[in-house]
């Protein structure tokens, strides 16, 4: 080392070799990661051992009464199990019509532009735009879908005000809006097989369905265990779409755990209550991690 | 939240390690790779082309009939008996009548000034941190590594409380920093880019040092250039979460003068009742600037989602 | 409409409030630090008074046209419209804009919920001294809607209207099945206990040809519980509601009024399971001659029948009393309130208040009695002919956790509906109904 230009710089300050320039390079994040995640999560926790509430009142220790009012609380299960039906029933199908999808684009058939724009522009498009539009699809007399039934002779359906429909119209709008982002995850998988695999079972003779069965979806295992996993983590988080849609109803029976939280705290003015059902998802949201990693890890294996 | 949120987490991305897949949508190998995968039998071919086609429609369906609403008069817009082909023809009075209203130019507004500031915070914040637990050794940086990746398990529903209740401590709600700041904190961002700087050969940043620069120059002179396209790729990504973001704008904005286009338009009624093509219009208003962005720039959009989305795997 | 150019806008017209929102945003783009303060509400033009209403359809058409009409009573001062989306949205969004310091001057809100927004302190009080420098005195509204108003002596709601829960009839098949007096109104002795407003029903179908009186409720957050609270405090029974509970209530006299709901909407006499916008066509079609409805829906059924008649909602039990909300003005809460901007406001409201009859035209009880009083007003029908509901008008109990679009009234509603469509015995829901109430008791009041 003994070039001159490896010497320290004349410039740098005492302070700055007291601070190490490393520290200094993670100082914004970790500035807004301490006031915006760390803080927080310690302010929820506490405020769930309160009895904070959007009044002027000042908050006052309750220890766990809020943890014991939520596991007896039947709406607060309610509200899970609707999260995790609507996790179930999103999940299957964004998972298995991104991979038709992602297959048939795949084929290269003519006119690829056109198929990804199609299936993947609705991801892009803001959740008030598409409550607004599946609003005015799912609206019982002039909507577009009853009018569709009417043409093909079945009879209308109170899509958002029935309540055995409307967790399936909610599940319907989410496939619509949200498939092209897996979509694109499996067309990217797809295009990362190699070719020589696809001629040496020409070679063999195989036709279509063979070269899909025995290539494509062996292939494709390990993504579909991804996108799977991320999917079922993004479906427990649904809110806007249902809110805005239906308000959770009609009944209720639709509200998920989420909707729930911003209910119990802002319309029931309740903030510490509602910390404390949002740790109780927390908890579901990482048992459900948990179980996902520990799936994955077999599987490695 | 399924689609705002981003879908990203570490865990699986960490057991499906592997080289960044980018899709090459550029290769020209259209008729090649149609015989490898359904071979020279051309029944195959049309059937794949039918369901395709079949699907495409589904797809285009509900956003066309918008479209056509959006044109209709209110008249043809409310009547039943013709739901189809509206009676008097066309109109453009929809979306001239919500622009002039003038919220929604100033809701677009406001999204693309919030929307531009949490990217660039974003980015630059979580690329320099990223820098730092690459390239750099300071006390404690395992830890904090550690802990910003376990972050990532958080779902930022869960901090809506605190975040509401930490914006009333600071007097900020109803103000643009109460929107942006909360949403600048990205540490599966910060995981992408300490990966692809970790994935960056060294001989460079050597070379730059013997010349005599110092960490911010190799940062921001070496680093940050070659990194152009995985930059782009986060921030075409952050821009897409911030732009669509519902749960948090909703509850941190009451004022409807400082309101996001998605908020907005959803909370802000019309005086004189529900006016189907009118709504109709104002939504399609809404969807058009990133519809037009991802025509223009569909092959960058693509590749952010495919590389950034899986969390940098 | 009236021609006039008006002084009424939604926020976001001004170019001013667009260049603000400009400048804010590139700040933001800047730096954090410097933004706390940019953008807020409060940065908008002095001559404003920002109202929140949830006002839309006939009603927001309305409030315009009222807006115009006040404009020479405030001169300077111009009313910028917001309206948001009605029930628990607007009242959560109203409490947190309240709770932040930065809401509107003045927002419309249901008298009922104010048991759960003053003693919170999110309002502010009116002051009256103010109020009758310009013209708005006390003695102005009748007692059983000003008593709602108060609060530890503080007045923190100034009525607009009372709205309550009527029927309509067509006076043809009325007339036909002999339920209206000499003069045209409809005979309330006919209606005056369970069995005969049940035969009233049947006259009325055999009348109409078709069936009898419509009520929608199916899935509705409140209709159930609108019509249950008039009739149960018809009986006289008590409805008291101590913090912390039990709810001291009267489960005999519950259970009675439910099975006379039960058997009202039998499925034959009368429509059985309808909803609430397929009510109001049931009735606007001509399928039954009578509905039980809000009378905010005159305009809808003036467009189908312009001879439509109404009248106060019939005393079932025994003792008059009719169930009735009322839209009144509040102040959100600011921690440092501009005394020329509440100067304004007071004197804004003071100006609304008074072009009250224009708002009579959709059906409401203007709460100004000098507007009722008018001639103009006596001229209005079938207006006229329950504006003395206002006298017995009962309002939700006063809790935290009830009123207008509250959650409260959507869990009254789904029991009842129970009762009304899936047969749940009538004292079973009567105990369910009040197991409910007790579990909203013992949740602590957020006062």
């Amino acid at each position: 080392m003994s070039s001159p230009h490896a010497a320290p710089r004349p410039g740098a300050t005492p302070v700055r070799r007291a601070v190490p320039p490393g520290l200094l390079f993670a100082l914004p994040f970790l500035v807004l990661f301490a006031v915006f995640m760390v803080w927080p999560l310690v302010q929820g926790l506490w405020m769930s051992l309160t009895d904070a509430s959007l009044s002027a009142h000042d908050p006052s220790f309750v220890g766990f009464d809020n943890f014991t009012e939520a596991f007896q609380d039947a709406e607060m299960w309610r509200a899970l199990g609707h999260t995790v039906l609507f996790t179930l029933i999103s999940t299957v199908p964004l998972v298995l019509v991104a991979l038709v999808m992602a297959l048939l684009v795949h084929t290269g058939l003519p006119g690829q532009w056109v198929w990804r724009l199609a299936f993947f522009a609705p991801y892009l498009l803001p959740v008030g735009v598409v409550s607004l539009l599946w609003m005015w699809l799912y609206q019982p007399d002039l909507g577009l879908y009853n009018h569709l039934l009417d043409v093909v002779g079945l009879g209308q359906v109170a899509w958002l005000s029935d309540e055995s429909v409307a967790m399936w119209a909610m599940a319907l709008t989410t496939l619509w809006w949200t498939v092209g982002f897996n979509f694109l995850l499996y067309l990217a998988a797809l295009q990362a097989v190699p070719d020589h695999l696809y001629e040496a079972a020409a070679l063999d003779g195989a036709g279509a369905w063979r070269r899909l069965w025995s290539i494509t979806l062996p292939q494709l295992s390990r993504i579909t265990m991804v996108i799977t996993v991320l999917q079922i983590l993004a479906s427990l988080k649904v809110f806007d779409q249902i809110y805005l849609l239906t308000k959770g109803g009609p009944n209720g029976s639709t509200r998920p755990v989420v909707e729930y939280v911003y209910d119990v705290g802002f319309t029931g003015y309740r903030l510490g209550y509602a910390s404390a059902i949002s740790y109780v998802f927390f908890a579901l949201v990482l048992i459900a991690s948990a179980a996902q990693y520990a799936a994955l890890r077999r599987r490695e294996k | 939240m399924t689609s705002t949120e981003l879908h990203v987490n570490t865990a699986p991305a960490a057991q499906a390690a592997g080289p960044i897949r980018e899709l090459n949508i550029t290769r020209r190998a259209r008729g090649g790779r149609t015989n490898l995968t359904l071979g020279e039998n051309r029944v195959s071919r049309v059937l794949a082309l039918g369901a395709l086609a079949v699907l495409a429609l589904v797809w285009v369906l509900p956003a066309s009939w918008a479209l056509l609403t959006a044109f209709k008069s209110e008249a043809d817009a409310s009547d039943p008996a013709h739901w189809f082909w509206p009676r008097h023809g066309f109109t453009l009075h929809g979306f001239s009548t919500v622009w002039e209203r003038g919220d929604l130019p100033l809701w677009m507004l406001n999204s693309l000034l919030i929307s531009a500031a949490v990217t660039v915070i974003t980015v630059l914040v979580s690329a320099m941190a990223g820098y730092a637990f690459s390239r750099t050794r300071f006390p404690g940086r395992r830890p904090l590594f550690v802990l910003t990746v376990a972050a990532v398990l958080v779902p930022p529903q869960i901090l809506i409380v605190p975040w509401f209740q930490q914006m009333l401590t600071l007097h900020l709600l109803d103000t643009y920093a109460a929107v942006i700041l909360p949403q600048t904190v990205a540490p599966v961002m910060v995981f992408i880019l300490k990966k692809h700087f970790d994935s960056l050969p060294g001989e460079l940043e050597e070379a730059a040092r013997i010349d005599g620069a110092g960490h911010w120059r190799i940062f921001w002179s070496v680093l940050l250039p070659l990194s152009r396209p995985m930059l782009a790729a986060v921030g075409i990504f952050v821009f897409i979460g911030a732009w669509n973001n519902f749960l948090w704008p909703f509850v941190s904005t009451s004022d409807p003068a400082l309101m996001t286009l998605p908020v907005g338009i959803t909370s802000v009624k019309d005086a004189y009742g529900i006016q189907y093509a009118q709504t109709m219009a104002s939504a399609v208003l809404a969807a058009l600037p990133l519809v037009v962005v991802f025509v223009f720039f569909q092959r960058h959009i693509v590749k952010s989602v495919a590389t950034t989305g899986l969390g940098g795997q | 409409m009236t021609g006039t150019p008006a002084p009424v806008g939604p926020p976001g017209l001004t170019r001013r409030r667009a260049l603000t929102a400009a400048l804010a945003s590139g700040a933001a783009v800047l730096g954090a630090g410097t933004l706390s303060g940019c953008g807020s509400a409060q940065a908008a033009d002095a001559s404003t008074v920002r109202l929140w209403d949830l006002f839309s359809g006939a009603d927001g058409g309305l409030l315009n046209d009222m807006v115009r009409a006040a404009a020479p009573d405030m001169p300077g001062t111009h009313i910028e419209r917001t309206v948001l989306e009605w029930g628990t949205p607007y009242y959560t969004k109203l409490a947190m804009a309240s709770v932040g310091g930065r809401g509107p001057d003045v927002a419309v809100s249901h008298m009922s919920r104010l048991a759960g927004y003053a003693p919170t302190g999110l309002l502010d009080p009116w002051d009256l001294d103010l109020l009758a420098e310009y013209g708005i005195r006390r003695e102005d509204f009748t007692d059983a809607v000003w008593a709602r108003t108060q609060y530890r002596g503080h007045t923190y709601a100034v009525p607009l209207d009372t709205h309550p829960f009527i029927v309509f009839f067509h006076p043809g098949p009325a007339a036909k099945a002999g339920l209206l007096t000499k003069d045209g109104t409809l005979d309330a002795e006919a209606f005056s206990s369970p069995d005969r407003f049940l035969a009233a029903g049947k006259e009325l179908a055999r009348a109409s040809g078709k069936q009898g009186i419509a009520f929608g409720y199916v899935t509705d957050t409140a209709q159930g519980w609108r019509l249950f609270y008039g009739l149960y405090k018809q009986t006289g029974g008590a409805f008291e509601l101590p913090e912390g509970g039990p709810a001291k209530v009267d489960v005999d006299r519950m259970t009675e009024v439910i099975a006379f709901m039960a058997k009202l909407v039998d499925g034959k006499v009368n429509p059985g399971r309808l909803d609430y916008a397929a009510a109001i066509a049931a009735f606007a079609n001509r399928q039954t001659a009578m509905i039980l409805s809000g009378e905010w829906e005159l305009g809808t059924y003036r467009a189908a029948d312009p001879k439509v008649s109404a009248a106060p909602f019939p005393t079932v039990f025994g003792t008059p009393a009719i169930y009735a909300d009322s839209h009144s003005f509040v102040l959100p809460h600011h921690p440092d309130p501009d005394p020329e901007r509440r100067r304004r406001t007071h004197r804004a409201v003071a100006a609304l208040l008074k072009a009250g009859q224009i708002w009579a035209t959709a059906g409401h009880i203007p709460a100004y009695g000098p507007v009722t009083r008018t001639a103009a007003y006596h001229r209005l029908e079938p207006q006229s002919h329950y504006a003395q509901a206002q006298n017995h008008v009962v309002l939700d109990p006063t809790a935290w956790f009830a009123g207008a679009g509250s959650d409260f009234q959507n869990a009254m509603s789904q029991v009842l509906q129970q009762a009304l469509l899936d047969g749940l015995a009538p004292d079973r829901a009567a105990r369910a109904m009040v197991r409910r109430l007790n579990t909203f008791l013992s949740k602590p009041s957020p006062a």
